[in-house]
């Protein structure tokens, strides 16, 4: 199929943000050792790991804050430094001006990307009504709850629709309206193409998100994929409440199937059963038993 | 749909003047945001403006009495002093944005360095230029400082001595560690510069080891060159205006380099 010149397509397939054996020291520390990582236009990828994993240096270098030591970036081809308009990044800290309105907040920010005038009110009103903005635009940020001044630098980040979204810990310390709010957005976004890599420690958010997940542990992604192959062999658990309050837990790969045997073996009365499969923060667990030992 | 902004249509060429364009777009997006945040917090900048008013129709007749042309000297002294202070607005402003953690946001945006720094920089270059012109304008017409004959060299003093100053205060900007930090060294900083180049003890009155040591303070060369300004001497301010560009160039170029690669991990903190 042809299209005419003028149009320019970013296939669902493309791979938008290819960063390859990354390294970044910071003296002593290797906080990227070795860190590959591909993500698809309109894909959603959640990258988990421990705080000082990696997470935050491998969004700095994306936006073009810093250097790596050695390995390549590329953004739609092209280096984070040449691709700066296209990025979108909500850092993981606080970064607005306490003297200053939302609205004026959005309009340097629009600007900074090159919108103009109906384009920049239009992209403004359209995320007022998205974030839950809209009765606060014209307050400082100064004077704003966590959650608004949270959703206040979403909307920054989002304001020229780039096609790459870098949101660290968007939600970090956010209310569950804030919470949604950014959610549905990042749905909204990735369903139109964008290509988002949402680091976070709330792991069902990812799951709401339908993320794929990319697990990253000293510098490096130590497991990539969807939810089910990762949680895959990982135990879930099942709990029965015996009648005299007295409980057993069991932890196992097949809940389903030890529940049966647990009930076929149980004499005794049963007042409640619960079963759980495997679950992210099962995953996040064994990491974490993993590194401790 | 998406917006690729930075992509270039096949259909429709980026031209050099379409970039240059984009450029001053934003660069006057930083510049009115820039001025907002000034607005929003004059204190500072009046304080500057009415405190050496005061002080030099207090003084007058003090310096009247002492020295020969005691006029000029209390509104030149007075202005160099209180445009010195200024060097705190310079510092603070670009100090605040690593308080604020929002310098690093604006690097990540499509504005470049330099473009960063521009829409930071003119709105203080303003300032300070303003604050200077209504200080000597307020001496002409209320203190009774002579009008000079050469506005012209006026001016260009003006803008030498504020390029300077906005240099220094970058500079200070990007190696301090906190604000209050930033405040004891301007102040301090200030009140040497500014009574060591003579700006309040005329330098005549001092012993001659003194009037040599001035020598080393910015103040006593911008104090050198506005006096000669106001006499209309070009000659006489060929030196202080080299001495003190070149004094702003290497600052300038310290802080530009500092600012450009961010505070990073390894910021003063």
């Amino acid at each position: 199929m042809r299209f005419p010149p003028s149009v320019r397509l970013i296939k669902d397939v493309d791979t938008l943000l290819e960063a390859c054996d990354l390294v970044k020291r910071y003296g002593p520390v290797n906080a990227l050792d070795g860190f590959s990582l591909r993500v698809a236009a309109g894909e959603i990828v959640g990258l988990v790991g421990h705080n000082g994993a990696g997470k935050t240096t491998f969004v700095e270098i994306v936006s073009s804050l810093i250097r790596p030591d050695s390995g390549t970036v590329t953004i739609d081809g092209k280096s984070p430094s040449a691709a700066r308009g296209q990025v979108g990044v909500t850092p993981q800290h606080l970064g607005l001006y306490p003297s200053i309105t939302v609205r004026e907040h959005l309009q340097l920010f629009g600007r900074l990307a090159g919108l103009r005038r109906t384009a920049l009110t239009a992209a403004i009103d359209d995320l007022a009504v998205a974030l839950r903005l809209t009765e606060i635009m014209g307050r400082k940020t100064g004077v704003l709850s966590g959650g608004q001044q949270r959703r206040t630098q979403a909307a920054t980040a989002l304001i020229h629709r780039p096609p790459l979204l870098l949101l660290d810990e968007p939600t970090a310390g956010a209310d569950l309206e804030t919470r949604q709010a950014m959610l549905d957005v990042v749905k909204q976004r990735a369903g139109e193409g964008a290509a988002v890599v949402y680091t976070t420690h709330y792991l069902p958010e990812l799951t709401e998100l339908q993320a794929s997940i990319a697990v990253i542990r000293n510098g490096k992604i130590i497991a990539r994929g969807n939810y089910d192959e990762l949680v895959d062999g990982l135990p879930g658990e099942v709990r029965i409440i015996l009648e005299d309050e007295e409980e057993i837990r069991v932890s196992t790969t097949n809940p389903t199937a030890t529940l049966i045997d647990l009930l076929g073996r149980t004499e005794r009365a049963i007042s409640a059963v619960e079963v759980r499969n495997a679950s992210l923060d099962d995953l996040y667990r064994s990491l974490a038993v993993n590194d401790a030992s | 749909m998406l917006l690729d902004t930075t992509a270039a249509a096949p259909a429709r060429r980026t031209t050099a003047f379409d970039a240059f364009g984009d450029s001053v777009y934003r660069i006057s997006a930083l510049v009115r945001h820039n001025i907002l945040i000034r607005l929003r917090d004059p204190g500072q900048m009046i304080s500057y403006v009415v405190m050496p008013m005061v002080l030099m129709i207090v003084l007058k007749p003090l310096y009247v009495k002492a020295v020969a042309s005691g006029t000029t000297q209390v509104v030149t002294g007075l202005l160099v002093m209180f445009s010195v202070f200024a060097i705190a607005i310079a510092g603070s402003t670009i100090m605040v944005e690593r308080h604020w953690q929002t310098w690093d946001r604006l690097r990540a945006s499509r504005a470049p360095g330099f473009e960063l720094l521009a829409g930071k920089i003119i709105p203080i270059f303003v300032v300070m230029v303003a604050q200077q012109s209504i200080l000597l304008v307020y001496g002409c017409a209320v203190i009774g400082l002579p009008v000079p004959h050469n506005i012209g060299l006026v001016a260009v003093s003006i803008l030498v001595w504020a390029f300077s100053l906005l240099s220094i205060g970058a500079a200070l900007a990007t190696i301090a560690r906190s604000l209050g930090e930033l405040g004891v060294i301007s102040d301090v900083g200030a009140l040497t510069i500014s009574s060591l180049g003579g700006a309040l003890v005329p330098l005549s009155v001092w012993p001659v080891w003194a009037q040599q040591a001035a020598h080393a303070s910015p103040g006593y060369w911008a104090l050198r060159m506005l006096q000669a300004a106001i006499r209309g001497d070009g000659q006489g301010m060929v030196l202080p205006a080299v001495i003190l560009l070149a004094l702003g160039l290497v600052a300038g170029v310290f802080a530009v380099r500092r600012l450009t690669r961010g505070w990073g991990r390894t910021r003063l903190l």
